[in-house]
């Protein structure tokens, strides 16, 4: 195991931020902290770098007990969300930095800076300084200098929050295959569910300072263990009492299935590639579905036409007695 | 038009009060060409007077620096009960006068009657009427100036470029001298101009505790005051002319080797 954090505790004040926590992350793998902010999970993070103390509770990283040995002796390479690049040194030094601190050798050090500047694709811009560099192309400068000091483990903190929506997408893409290269264990914090269902191995839902779930993107998704994580993951409707995915709901201008609903549609709003439609049930439900454009062309579904609903093949159902089924 | 008006006054006042007056100064100094200051640098006392300014401004600079920089992480890296109070406390000699500041000094520090001065005169260390008394109070005048320069930018530059620097392995020493100080320099350069013209300057104070001891303790200050008062107003137009040049040409050199986008950071 690459880490392990047990029993961890920690306020601020009267304030909760982590509330007995424990996650181990298996080496090598690409782990997410997800959930909304304020929730602990940045929290946990910094603990584990030792920029943070826990009040309760012990990190071993990499089989070294860590809980109190101080940042620069854990050898961990931490990224910030807003880029902390070393202002008045060029991009060359600042991915340097770690090495002369360890006091390599000059050819050494020139030969790693080199190396990881093609690897985050910034060998160009060596001699620039941070602040005539993009936001994504900084937030890279500071990988390659956490990376360059050939960290145990790698840990990000919300490391693309700050960037627009299409570079996030390209970044996420790119740290995900760069992982997939140097096999780096790493931990990443995201309030981003997509992000973390995109890029992780696995993943952590932190929740107002405790861990709900811990598990693959796929069993969270499919498995929710509860409304919670269900709700975060992904949008939630309810049908018949029970929540399911809107993308979940079947469709028909007739009762084919048994057991079907029958509702009108309320509203139905187009958003590119996807239909929204607002059924509203006999029962008086409110259920939102999602289809594709397509799907919804072939069924001829239209404003205030008479629809069944029932949950799809392979549904993830949540029913009142909180349990989650397949169907 | 309103912009014309406004600027019109600003230049109407500052000429009143700042240019013109500087200008006379300078004026009447070169009154008789040259000769008035060949006379000031073939004084010994004045020469004296300009060397125990020097030493004392200087060295009230480099304590005032060091203590600064400390002063300013401890207030905005730390968090303590009564930072407040310590925070105001620093503020302090920018609101007191100096001939205050001086009397407290001599409270405290004086050779016959203070409280501690008696003892350290014992030791054979003698404060006031001393250098290190002028010293004192020069410090204790100008100290706000290096903190209040370098606390906003401490403020500005946040933590995370030292907590970066730390989970790359490097210690708070290391992290001090290639993060933080480099980060901050401008403001302490700028600290260090203004509390070495503030030193400079330095009149109230001193006076109450350097005895004015013509040759010994008497600063550049003092001997303005005392040329004036002997009627020797071209003497004391010259010496206030020197002082003057002295800071004008540390905001000159600032002003050339500052970087060019005005960044302090």
């Amino acid at each position: 195991m690459s880490i392990e954090v047990t029993g961890v505790n920690k306020r601020f004040g009267d304030f909760v931020a982590l509330q007995d926590v424990n996650v181990t992350v298996p080496s090598g793998h690409l782990t997410a902290l997800l959930g909304p902010s304020g929730g602990g999970k940045s929290t946990l993070l910094r603990i584990i770098a030792g920029l943070e103390s826990a009040d309760t509770g012990t990190i071993r990283i990499q089989d070294v007990e860590s809980t109190s040995l101080p940042p620069q002796k854990r050898n961990v390479g931490f990224v910030f969300q807003h880029y902390a690049a070393f202002k008045h040194m060029s991009v060359a030094k600042n991915v340097a930095f770690g090495l002369e601190i360890r006091k390599r050798p000059k050819d050494e050090i020139a030969a790693r800076v080199d190396e990881m500047l093609r690897l985050v694709h910034l060998s160009q811009f060596a001699d620039r300084l941070p602040s005539q560099l993009s936001g994504g192309q900084r937030q890279r400068m500071a990988l390659a200098r956490a990376l360059a000091i050939e960290p145990g483990v790698l840990l990000l903190d919300e490391p693309f929050g700050a960037l627009d929506a299409k570079v996030r997408r390209e970044l996420r893409e790119w740290l995900r295959r760069l992982h997939d290269e140097v096999h780096v264990t790493t931990v990443f914090v995201t309030h981003d569910q997509e992000e973390a269902l995109e890029v992780a191995d696995e993943i952590v839902v932190i929740n107002e300072g405790r861990v709900e779930q811990i598990g693959s993107p796929d069993q969270l998704y499919d498995e929710p263990a509860n409304d919670f994580v269900m709700g975060f993951l992904g949008e939630v409707t309810t049908l018949g009492g029970a929540a399911i995915r809107p993308h979940d709901v079947e469709v028909s201008l007739s009762p084919e299935v048994p057991g079907a609903v029958e509702g009108t549609v309320a509203r139905m709003l187009r958003i590119g590639f996807e239909v929204r439609l607002s059924v509203l049930t006999d029962d008086g439900e409110d259920v939102s579905v999602q289809l594709t454009r397509t799907h919804a062309r072939s069924l001829g579904v239209q404003d205030g036409a008479t629809v069944w609903l029932s949950p799809a093949v392979g549904a993830t159902v949540r029913t009142p007695a909180q349990t989650t089924a397949l169907v | 038009m309103a912009k014309y008006l406004l600027r019109t006054f600003v230049i109407v006042y500052l000429f009143l009060l700042v240019a013109w007056p500087v200008a006379l100064v300078v004026t009447n100094t070169f009154d008789d060409g040259l000769t008035s200051l060949r006379s000031l640098f073939e004084d010994g006392d004045v020469m004296a007077a300009l060397r125990l300014t020097l030493i004392a401004a200087t060295t009230a600079v480099v304590i005032n620096t060091v203590f600064g920089v400390g002063m300013s992480l401890l207030l905005v890296r730390y968090e303590f009960p009564g930072k407040r109070a310590l925070s105001a406390l620093v503020d302090l000699p920018l609101s007191v006068s100096p001939i205050v500041v001086g009397l407290s000094l001599v409270l405290v520090y004086g050779g016959r009657d203070g409280w501690f001065g008696p003892t350290l005169e014992s030791w054979g260390f003698q404060v006031i009427f001393a250098t290190p008394g002028i010293i004192m109070a020069t410090a204790f005048v100008a100290l706000p100036l290096v903190i209040r320069e370098v606390v906003p930018v401490l403020h500005e530059i946040g933590i995370e470029q030292e907590q970066a620097a730390q989970s790359l392995g490097a210690s708070a020493r290391q992290t001090f001298f290639r993060i933080t100080l480099p980060a901050i320099r401008w403001a302490v350069v700028y600290g260090v101009v203004l509390s070495l013209a503030r030193s400079l300057g330095e009149f109230g104070a001193v006076k109450v505790v350097s005895g004015n001891v013509l040759g010994q303790t008497r600063t550049a200050t003092l001997v303005v005051e005392e040329k004036y008062l002997n009627f020797d107003q071209q003497g004391a137009y010259a010496m206030a002319f020197l002082l003057a040049m002295v800071s004008v040409a540390c905001i000159v050199i600032v002003a050339i080797i500052r970087p060019k986008e005005g960044a302090r950071t």
